[in-house]
């Protein structure tokens, strides 16, 4: 026991701001996730939906070619209007706003699965376990704490959404660098639609990061709420499915006005990311949809709702702890 | 109210009970409490009629204390007031009346926690963490640099005797491991104010002895520990300085012959022994002070109950004029467990 090193080296330097603490906070929160068997297989499942677009283009080229060339026919039918079928089909795999549309959607409805299952681990775990008091006895304030978490669930998020989406846009990059040059690419060469280049970046950015600070933020707060696995999956099922389909009876069975889409949250996350990747609203299936400034008011909404929960809750964290 | 001067609180002492029969071997065991270095004059943490509820309980009620550099014990029953009171000098809790201040800086902000070092009575942490990442984060968020955050870290480890199992999960830690990792996290950032609650539970006595030679060396050093306990033995042994707590106030606080002296009507138990049994007896008898006397079962010495505090003057002039040979000479009830009898009417429950 070394009652010598009392005062040991005494810090002379000047300490850094609670800002810092956001990150070793996420790294300890993730840290606990990435121990766990079943994210990994809940994320290996993300995976194989994000294999499919990968090799899918891939698939998607191969026949093309294999039907340009003859070497495939389908009975009588005139190859060429195969091949366009199959384009038609399978074009959700051209790398155009499409794909990433549907790669987000997909991809988002394992990404809910996911944060359904890890509310607990990454946040509610700390409320269960009252860890929490070390995190606030610490000189970090409390949204320090509260952030750290958010990036954490972040983390996550972009690693099932927009870290595999980048890979894709990468892919097409390299298979025609004009994906990159030309914003017009998809148009200008009659290969599909929407916009191609640094504004579909954009817009896979943008969506991403409306998944991203929507989710986290929910999730923080469903979490600090429910604290156990549990209660999280059925707040999270009733907020994402139950609503769901309660909108779309509204909307679709009792012909209300789509200004109802707005209970369902994930329709008004998509939409604002369809609005980043470029597709007008009049494309948007199904329909009709809402604006996309009420989607955002309304995401808005409930976003300082979560927010002013957290606040009290951290305020009050002694009264549970 | 402070730490300088004893002082009781009216509601603690009206409803004090009769003391309790207490073993006379157990006594004989004890240790006397060690001495606690002098006060400094600045108060590091203090309390200004600070009042808790949560919602229509009230945790603590119109506290008002100092505490300043040096060993404070905190005790009380469960529920009296002392985890709340730790609380909300580790900025864990807001007051609803009053001000807690800590190196002059409301303790609810992060920036008092510079200063303050809180070691809670959990005992679950990120089990899959090892001992060491623990401490390097708590230390990263005490705002160090990844290195500096290393260093502090192996040094507050090598100094609770972890830095050899730091690297094993904390998960297989043992509860005098997870206690020394809780004070590892504590110091890691040499904090003005130490706040530790049961820090020597499930601490074997080697390690106890360890854990008290830290404490004492910190105060010794100038840090101001607050310590609640519910092992009074272990208390005594780390300082005569207490806080006591009853339903949410301080009911007395001082040094705890300050306190026992002031508990004027509950007289000392002292258990005397000299080579002249009877002519002491008799002699004992024809002081004021002295309100009782009994044989002890054994027949070697006697048991007396004595008021004021001149008696133990007298008992030295009597021993000198008669010449005795004194052979022991214990007093019974000046332990914290004994006070706390007096003020609250029975012992802390763990």
């Amino acid at each position: 026991m070394g009652l010598k090193l009392l005062h040991y080296r005494s810090w002379q330097g000047t300490f850094r701001s609670g800002i810092w603490s956001v990150w070793p906070i996420a790294r300890v929160a993730l840290a606990t996730l990435l121990k766990r068997r079943m994210f990994w297989v809940l994320y290996a499942f993300g995976m194989l939906l994000f294999l499919m677009f990968f090799f899918g283009s891939f698939l998607l080229d191969w026949i093309e070619g294999q039907v340009a060339e003859g070497a495939v026919k389908i009975g009588q039918i005139d190859p060429n209007r195969v091949s366009r079928s199959l384009r038609n089909v399978i074009r959700i795999l051209n790398g155009s706003q499409d794909t990433f549309a549907y790669f987000f959607v997909y991809q988002g409805g394992m990404v809910m699965n996911v944060l359904a299952f890890t509310g607990s681990l990454l946040v509610g775990g700390d409320f269960v376990r009252r860890s929490v008091t070390f995190y606030l006895a610490k000189p970090i304030h409390r949204w320090h704490y509260i952030l750290g978490k958010c990036l954490a669930i972040g983390i996550v998020i972009n690693l099932m959404t927009t870290l595999p989406a980048l890979l894709l846009y990468g892919q097409n990059v390299m298979g025609d660098w004009q994906y990159l040059l030309n914003v017009n690419y998809f148009t200008e060469g009659n290969l599909g639609r929407g916009p191609a280049g640094w504004r579909l970046l954009l817009g896979i950015f943008g969506f991403g990061a409306v998944l991203t600070v929507c989710l986290s933020i929910i999730l923080t707060a469903v979490s600090a709420w429910m604290r156990r696995t549990l209660p999280i999956i059925m707040v999270w099922v009733t907020i994402f499915v139950f609503l769901r389909m309660l909108s779309e009876m509204l909307v679709e069975r009792l012909q209300y006005g789509p200004v109802w889409r707005l209970l369902d949250l994930w329709n008004s996350m998509c939409l604002l990311g369809f609005a980043c990747l470029g597709f007008e609203e009049k494309q948007i299936w199904p329909s009709p949809q809402p604006p996309y400034w009420q989607a955002a008011l309304s995401l808005a909404a409930v976003c300082v709702v979560s927010v002013i929960y957290l606040d009290r809750r951290m305020r009050n964290v002694e009264i549970v702890s | 109210m402070n730490t300088h001067e004893s002082n009781i609180a009216a509601p603690g002492l009206e409803e004090a009970p009769r003391p309790s029969v207490v073993s006379v071997a157990a006594r004989a065991e004890r240790t006397p409490a060690r001495e606690t270095p002098p006060l400094a004059d600045e108060p590091v943490l203090v309390f200004e009629q600070v009042s808790k509820w949560y919602g229509s309980v009230i945790g603590v009620n119109q506290v008002t204390l100092e505490i300043r550099p040096g060993i404070t014990g905190l005790v009380g029953h469960n529920g009296s007031g002392k985890s709340t009171l730790m609380r909300l000098a580790a900025g864990l809790a807001r007051p609803e009346l009053g001000r807690v201040l800590v190196g002059g800086l409301d303790a609810w902000s992060w920036e008092a926690k510079r200063n303050v070092g809180f070691c809670p009575d959990l005992d679950v942490f990120y089990e899959e963490m090892s001992g060491r990442g623990f401490i390097q984060t708590m230390a990263r968020l005490c705002g160090y640099t990844r290195a500096a955050a290393h260093r502090r870290a192996e040094d507050a480890l090598l100094l609770v005797g972890m830095a050899q199992r730091a690297r094993l999960p904390l998960a297989g830690y043992s509860k005098g491991m997870r206690q020394r990792v809780k004070l590892a996290q504590a110091l890691v950032h040499e904090p003005a104010l130490l706040l530790l609650d049961e820090p020597l539970s499930g601490i074997d006595p080697v390690g106890r002895r360890e854990m008290i030679a830290i404490f004492h060396e910190l105060a010794r050093r100038g840090t101001c520990l607050l310590i609640s306990s519910h092992e009074l033995d272990a208390l005594e042994r780390l300082t005569d300085r207490v806080a006591i707590m009853a339903a949410g106030r301080v009911a007395a606080v001082g040094a705890l012959t300050q306190i026992r002296d002031l508990l004027a009507d509950h007289p000392r138990s002292i258990r005397l022994a000299c080579d002249q049994d009877n002519l002491l007896a008799r002699r004992l008898l024809e002081m004021d002070e002295v309100v009782g006397l009994e044989r002890t079962p054994g027949g070697q010495g006697f048991l007396i109950s004595v008021r004021g505090r001149d008696f133990f003057q007298k008992l030295n002039r009597v021993v000198l004029d008669e010449n005795l040979e004194m052979r022991h000479m214990e007093t019974l009830d000046e332990s914290t467990e004994d006070i706390l009898d007096y003020l609250l009417g029975g012992r802390p429950s763990n």
